[in-house]
């Protein structure tokens, strides 16, 4: 836990640190994007305006022109101060940004005049002569290019409070390079606004003709929508006059989406924003997993250190992957030693490797091993091999798939130790219940047989003592003396009788057990010893071979005692192979006919060891009861044995076993119910 | 050694073959037995007052293993009752168990013999256990007899008595009793007269045993 303690901390400084940056920075490029696209619309709006009001400027000029020459026009064919009032008039009609045309002659003195019908007669509050200034400085204006002259703009009141500012235009008429008289015609500025530039500039747009210094003279258009004002002017160069013509658009000022592609870029940077909201969350996310990640396997560790159980994972070639530290303690090898390794691993013992080789080609064929476990021998780094119990399972990664063998490892010396102590200490009470049934036996029997002896004895003696007395008595009391003697005799051989009638009951006893006697296939005999048998044989490294006669018949015994012979004959042959210098021990079991009797009434059982054999002097006395070589031996289980067989019919027998130790033989009848069906198996 | 007159031998043993011939056999040795054929039936003859047991010489010879009650288990009766110095117990076994042996012994058994007893051996110790049996009987009816003679006495004649024997001269004695010495000599040879002595040195011996 040192380092994890300090580095978490700096990390996710740091890691907050990037992050506030990142979005900072996010948000000032957002911000530049939404101010820029701003900019931009705004240079948009301006250009239109600014086109719209060049276009609304070259629209008067073009109208202004072609009114000109519809002024030309009602010249053309010398017409009266009468016919031309008519013409006029219908030309009023159809310009609504005249107020007034008139005709004068070359000294501007009137001809004739006609007054636009949509208005009330404009000049009738002040008069007609108000303006004479301005038609002179126009006239003069139109002598001099010789062509149509406009004069400044004049405010002319009327009579309902409010005013109109028109324009004078003044359009010499020339016969032979003279001139002959003026057409002047009234504009209304505010007509010219309405009349004379397109609807769709003044739809949306103010449009007003100013002064220089921004007075406004004529407003024509929409009305203000929205706080947010662009304004674009354009000169309106008359000869004899200049206008200003301005246009005023309006955009709704807190508008938050000014047109598309600001709302564009600001969804997009709420997209972005959210986006990476959703990044610092998913990153507290993956931070907590990533914690809880490190508390696990730390917690994973933990637990495996402390561990008694070894633990060991392999790949699928057989490759050491992983140990942990009681692995390693058991095996005495360093995990760095262990990692990496393949097979034979160094802890197999080498004459045990080709054995392990095969299970192990058994397993990565994808047969799974017993749940509970197989027991197998390890050998230490120092060479000392102890018994292991191992417990294997497929190792499965995330994607279900096996990518090896997981196996725990419990060493089981100890238990061993302990069921050996606990089995020869069940053996040690069972012989010493055994050793009491034969005392208790024997107490009874002398008990028995003693009572008649006693008789017997006490009768002899008294017979002693009486005859003793008849070399000494008087003649009258020798036959009262032998009768009594007789008598004593007679006792004596009917106390004889009893005992022997003891003696027979215990014979009649034994040979009762013959009733119990089955007949059984002989290998059920080894069979029901092999688990006592391979214990003892393990401990004393004995390898237990059996050989069997095929299609043997049934044997007929007493299926204890005869075990209880081979149990003891196996023991013997094992304790005597249990010799240091001896290196390799064998014991076998073989079970055939015996050869020297007719048919097949017979079989022979042979237990063989390889030990130094047994001395001739003790081979004399090896069935006498109650000898033994063995220091805690009673000395019976040899003369039992035969005694046992000998029940059964049979002879036991001993021979040296070639090149050494020896073989000790015993047979039994065959036969009995099932012997047939025994052969056919 | 000779027979003891009056002697009784007896023999508890649950088989009777064995009681018969042991009875026999000791009849051949002039000796007179009384059988039981079981620990329960002699205790009853130990219970009837003035009988048998304790009253006149006799040994016992015992069967250690018996159904009932078992030999061994009288045997602790006997000693209860405090038989079994004037009545000997010889233990007959069939099989010698050597602990059980040393036990009784050391509690007070007269002997512990091992069936079959093959000789004369066993009837050597009967007849020595008879002996020892008489003797205590002896001894106890001397002291009896003493205790009686004790009891005839006068005060007077005792407190003489006590004083003669710690072997004070008679002019002593009547001193200390605050009585003449003639006096004194009367009482002495009342009290040797009454004890059947005839010494001071007799009547020292005699109440030594006591």
């Amino acid at each position: 836990m040192r380092v994890p303690l300090w580095l978490p901390f700096t990390t996710s400084d740091r890691r907050w640190s990037l992050w506030a940056l990142l979005v900072m920075l996010v948000a000032a490029l957002l911000v530049t994007l939404v101010w820029l696209a701003g900019r931009h619309e705004i240079s948009q709006v301006q250009g239109a305006l600014e086109r719209d009001t060049t276009d609304a400027v070259s629209d008067i000029r073009s109208a202004l022109t072609r009114n000109v020459q519809g002024l030309q026009a009602l010249h053309a064919g010398s017409p009266t101060p009468g016919s031309w009032a008519v013409e006029a008039a219908a030309q009023l009609h159809e310009h609504r940004e005249w107020v007034r045309l008139e005709w004068r002659d070359a000294n501007l003195a009137l001809l004739a005049q006609a007054d636009t019908p949509f208005l009330a007669p404009v000049f009738d509050r002040l008069g007609r002569d108000t303006a004479k200034p301005d038609l002179v400085l126009a006239c003069a204006a139109a002598r001099k290019f010789n062509g149509p002259a406009y004069s400044s703009s004049y405010f002319v009141p009327q009579s309902d409070g409010l005013g109109m500012e028109v324009m004078e235009l003044c359009l010499p008429l020339a016969s032979a390079g003279r001139v002959t008289g003026y057409v002047l015609a009234t504009y209304s500025l505010q007509g010219m606004l309405v009349e004379l530039i397109g609807k769709r500039y003044t739809r949306s747009q103010e449009v007003s003709f100013t002064e220089a210094d921004g007075t406004r003279l004529a407003l024509h258009g929409a009305v203000r929508r929205g706080s947010r004002v662009f304004t674009a002017q354009q000169l309106l160069d008359l000869p004899g006059n200049t206008l200003v013509l301005r246009m005023d658009g309006w955009r709704g000022a807190p508008d938050l989406f000014p047109n598309v592609l600001t709302a564009l870029v600001t969804a997009m940077s709420i997209a972005l924003v959210s986006v990476v909201v959703m990044l610092v969350k998913d990153m507290r996310r993956r931070l907590k997993a990533e914690h809880d990640l490190a508390d696990a396997l730390a917690f994973r560790k933990a637990m495996e250190d402390s561990l008694v159980t070894g633990l060991r994972a392999r790949d699928l070639e057989g490759r050491i992957t992983y140990v942990n530290p009681a692995f390693c303690d058991m095996v005495g090898f360093s995990a760095e030693e262990l990692l990496g390794h393949g097979t034979p691993a160094p802890y197999w013992p080498p004459d045990l490797a080709d054995e392990y080789q095969q299970r192990q080609a058994i397993r990565l064929a994808g047969t799974a091993p017993p749940r509970e476990g197989f027991e197998s021998v390890f050998m230490r780094k120092n060479g000392t091999r102890f018994p292991v119990l191992i417990i294997e399972a497929p190792l499965i990664n995330v994607l279900g798939r096996q990518t090896g063998w997981m196996s725990a490892f419990l060493d089981i010396s100890e238990q061993r130790r302990v069921e050996e102590l606990s089995r020869a200490s069940q053996e040690r009470l069972q012989a010493t219940a055994r050793l009491a049934t034969v005392g208790e036996m024997a107490s009874l029997l002398s008990h028995e047989l003693n009572q008649p002896l006693a008789a017997i004895a006490s009768y002899a003696t008294g017979s002693l003592n009486l005859l003793q007395e008849v070399a000494s008595a008087p003649p009258q009391a020798v036959p009262e003396t032998l009768s009594d003697l007789g008598m004593a005799l007679r006792r004596i051989a009917e106390q004889a009788d009893r005992a022997g009638k003891v003696i027979k009951s215990v014979h009649d006893f034994v040979r009762r057990r013959e009733q119990v006697r089955e007949a059984l296939p002989p290998h059920r005999l080894l069979d029901a010893i092999m688990p006592l048998v391979s214990l003892q044989a393990r401990k004393l490294q004995v390898r237990v071979v059996t050989h069997l006669d095929q299609a043997l018949p049934n044997v007929l015994c007493d299926r204890t005692m005869v075990e209880q012979v081979l149990l003891n004959l196996a023991r013997n042959a094992m304790q005597a192979m249990d010799q240091p210098e001896l290196r390799e021990r064998v014991l076998l079991f073989r079970i055939r006919r015996a050869a020297s009797t007719e048919g097949n009434r017979w079989l022979e059982f042979a237990v063989a060891d390889i030990g130094p054999g047994i001395p001739d002097d003790v081979a004399r006395q090896l069935f006498t009861p109650f000898y033994t070589t063995k220091s805690e031996g009673m000395g019976l289980g040899l003369s039992l044995c035969r005694t046992v067989v000998e029940q059964h019919g049979g002879y036991m027998d001993f021979t040296p076993n070639q090149p050494q130790g020896t073989v000790f033989r015993f047979t039994l009848p065959a036969g009995g119910p099932g012997a047939a069906r025994a052969s056919l198996e | 050694m000779q027979p003891i007159l009056n002697a009784t031998v007896y023999i508890v043993d649950d088989d009777a073959s064995v009681r018969e011939a042991l009875a026999w056999m000791l009849r051949t040795r002039r000796l007179l037995s009384e059988a039981f054929d079981s620990a329960e039936a002699f205790e009853r003859l130990c219970e009837t007052p003035g009988s048998g047991p304790g009253m006149q010489p006799a040994c016992l010879l015992l069967d250690v293993r018996m159904p009932g009650m078992s030999g061994l288990a009288l045997f602790d009766r006997l000693i209860s009752r405090g038989l079994i110095e004037a009545l000997p117990v010889i233990f007959l076994t069939g099989h010698a168990d050597v602990p059980t042996a040393v036990d009784t012994v050391k509690r007070g058994a007269f002997d512990f013999c091992e069936k079959p007893f093959s000789d004369n051996a066993l009837v050597d110790r009967v007849e020595q256990a008879l002996a020892q049996s008489a003797r205590v009987l002896a001894t106890r009816s001397e002291k009896a007899r003493l205790q009686t003679r004790l009891t005839e006495l006068t005060e007077r004649e005792r407190d003489v008595m006590r004083l003669v024997v710690e072997g004070l001269p008679n002019k002593l004695i009547a001193d200390q009793l605050d009585i003449s010495v003639r006096t004194v000599e009367v009482h002495r040879a009342r009290v040797f007269d009454k004890m059947e002595v005839k010494s001071a040195v007799e009547l020292a011996n005699l109440l030594r045993n006591i």
